[in-house]
């Protein structure tokens, strides 16, 4: 329609031209008409500069221009005498002008819509993976609720369950990166650009974030059947997505909820701090019965700190009894605790660990030092030097008396 | 007291001279009154036109009664170098010319152009004379203040 209206146009402007052209061959004109069309046209002209939308429109109104200036130009005296104080030439420089700034304002139009267009195919891409692994998710959750007293066929859904996770943290940690790249330094001008151009959009990344947070929260409060690496890897991903929202969050608000940023900023942030929430509430009762189930029983702990205390509390009071005993049974206790340390909880869980903000670097080196302790006071004292004693004096005794017993 | 009068008679003519020769003497030549393009005036319910630009308002209702006519839809008007303005409508039969007099435009001349009245005429200022262009036929008259060129 548009395209008509324009085509339509463009041939009456022509004619407009050609007929005061025509006119003006003939000298049987009248200088107030010229003056006349010189204002009409040229309002007509700057009506067109400032409303085109596209750079095809701006290529049209280009010629135009070109030609309404060479029909005009012979009449530049005329019409510098009727628009006085204005000027042929102004008039033509501030229509230039226009042009110009149109067309630097369609080549940012042009560059947002495109934009736009590159943002609403990721978004789609995005929901459409989410909502793909989402009921993937779903579904092994039910089947998960139906085979509990399945063992067999449990552990194979948990597993496949975890993979889904696995997937998805991958997925998340994808969207993640491309939102920190792209919003994490925004100037304002830029910002409010993407601001204006996301209302085309029907999904933005904002609602992306706060379904994967959603669904997050679901799969934690939801699932049973996971374990503690399970969920020290959920604590991972949390911090992983909180430090990004940190650095990201102001930006996005402001460019995809741009009437409400700071309410829209704040519920995501209410929505990491619920999914914590849920993870806590199932990470501390999981690393408990992980050590439960190596023999290891820690004090009760229910956050970070109390955890690292419950570590220390059980190394020292076993080291304070190997050194005041020092007997098998807590050589083997040392074994077994330095064992587990060492070959799971270090080995696998330590990066989940130290980037889920269980425990820190410096926590898991002291607790290695107090095991060193521990080893030192388990480890069964020698008696070869009492032997060897024994035995020398059993030795000399021995020559004495067979030198006395030669005399 | 004859030569008394006489005395008195001198001296009031003597006086009357010496008035009449500090009066205003100074004189602009040269002036152009020319007006670019000619002035396209809608005349009010009161027969009267008035052009802003060129600060300027009279009634044309002697020039209707001059040709017969009870009303126009507009009139032109321009002015010459001179300062004579031109006036003419369509439908008209006659260009007015007219000199700016104090608070009044007196005709100068009446030049007749088409006996059938004009059709669409226009004014164009072409340097020294004056241009009527009847659009409506194609006709062009050249003038001055006086008469047809």
């Amino acid at each position: 329609m548009r395209i008509r209206i324009n085509h339509t146009i463009s041939i009456l402007f022509t004619l407009m031209l050609v007929a005061g052209v025509l006119s003006s061959a003939t000298a049987q004109s009248s200088d107030y008409e010229i003056q006349q069309d010189f204002r009409a046209e040229y309002e007509e002209l700057v009506s067109w500069v400032d409303n085109a939308v596209s750079s095809s429109d701006l290529n049209e109104i280009s010629d135009r221009i070109d030609g309404f200036e060479e029909v005009y130009t012979e009449h530049a005296s005329l019409i510098n005498s009727a628009i006085f104080p204005d000027t042929f030439g102004a008039r033509m420089s501030d229509l230039r002008s226009r042009y110009t700034a149109a067309v630097q304002n369609i080549e940012t139009i042009e560059q947002l819509n495109e934009r736009v267009e590159e943002l609403a195919g990721e978004v789609e891409q995005q929901r459409a993976r989410l909502d793909e692994l989402n009921a993937q998710a779903d579904q092994l959750l039910a089947d998960i609720q139906q085979s509990e007293a399945n063992e067999e066929r449990l552990s194979v859904l948990v597993a496949q369950y975890r993979q889904n996770i696995e997937a998805k943290d991958e997925f998340v940690s994808g969207v993640l990166q491309q939102l920190l790249q792209r919003y994490q330094s925004l100037d304002s001008s830029v910002m409010a650009e993407l601001s204006e151009a996301s209302e085309q959009l029907d999904d933005n990344p904002l609602d992306i974030i706060r379904t994967i947070l959603a669904e997050y929260i679901n799969q934690t409060d939801q699932v049973s059947g996971l374990e503690a690496p399970d969920y020290l890897r959920m604590k991972t991903q949390h911090n992983y997505f909180r430090d990004i929202w940190d650095r990201i969050g102001e930006n996005v608000s402001q460019v995809f909820a741009s009437d409400r940023s700071v309410q829209a900023e704040q519920e995501v942030t209410d929505l990491l701090n619920q999914w914590d929430s849920s993870i806590d509430n199932k990470l501390w009762s999981a690393l408990t019965t992980a050590f439960n189930q190596n023999e290891i029983t820690l004090n009760e702990f229910n956050s970070s700190t109390t955890f690292y205390n419950s570590l220390e509390a059980y190394v020292g009071e076993a080291t304070a009894v190997s050194r005041e005993v020092n007997s098998e049974e807590d050589f083997e206790n040392f074994r077994n605790f330095s064992g587990y340390w060492n070959g799971i909880v270090k080995s696998q869980w330590g990066e989940y660990l130290t980037k889920g903000e269980v425990l820190t670097f410096d926590q898991i080196s002291s607790i290695d030092r107090q095991l060193e302790e521990w080893n030192q006071a388990a480890s069964p004292t020698s008696n070869l030097m009492l032997i060897l004693f024994l035995v020398s004096i059993a030795v000399i005794i021995g020559l004495v008396v067979m030198l006395v017993s030669k005399k | 007291m004859v030569q008394n009068k006489r005395t008195a008679l001198i001296t009031g003519v003597v006086l009357l001279l010496l008035t009449a020769a500090c009066g205003p003497s100074l004189v602009i030549q040269g002036v152009d009154y020319a007006q670019p393009v000619e002035s396209v005036l809608i005349p009010g319910d009161d027969q009267t036109v008035h052009d802003q630009r060129y600060a300027i308002r009279f009634s044309i209702a002697p020039l209707l009664a001059e040709e017969g006519v009870d009303s126009v839809d507009e009139i032109r008007l321009i002015r010459n170098s001179s300062g004579y303005y031109f006036v003419t409508a369509a439908g008209f039969t006659n260009v007015y010319v007219m000199n700016a007099a104090e608070s009044e435009l007196q005709l100068q001349a009446t030049i007749e152009i088409s006996g059938s009245g004009l059709g669409n005429p226009a004014f164009n200022q072409r340097g020294d004379h004056i241009e009527l262009v009847d659009l409506a036929s194609g006709n062009v008259y050249r003038m001055n203040e006086e008469e047809l060129l």
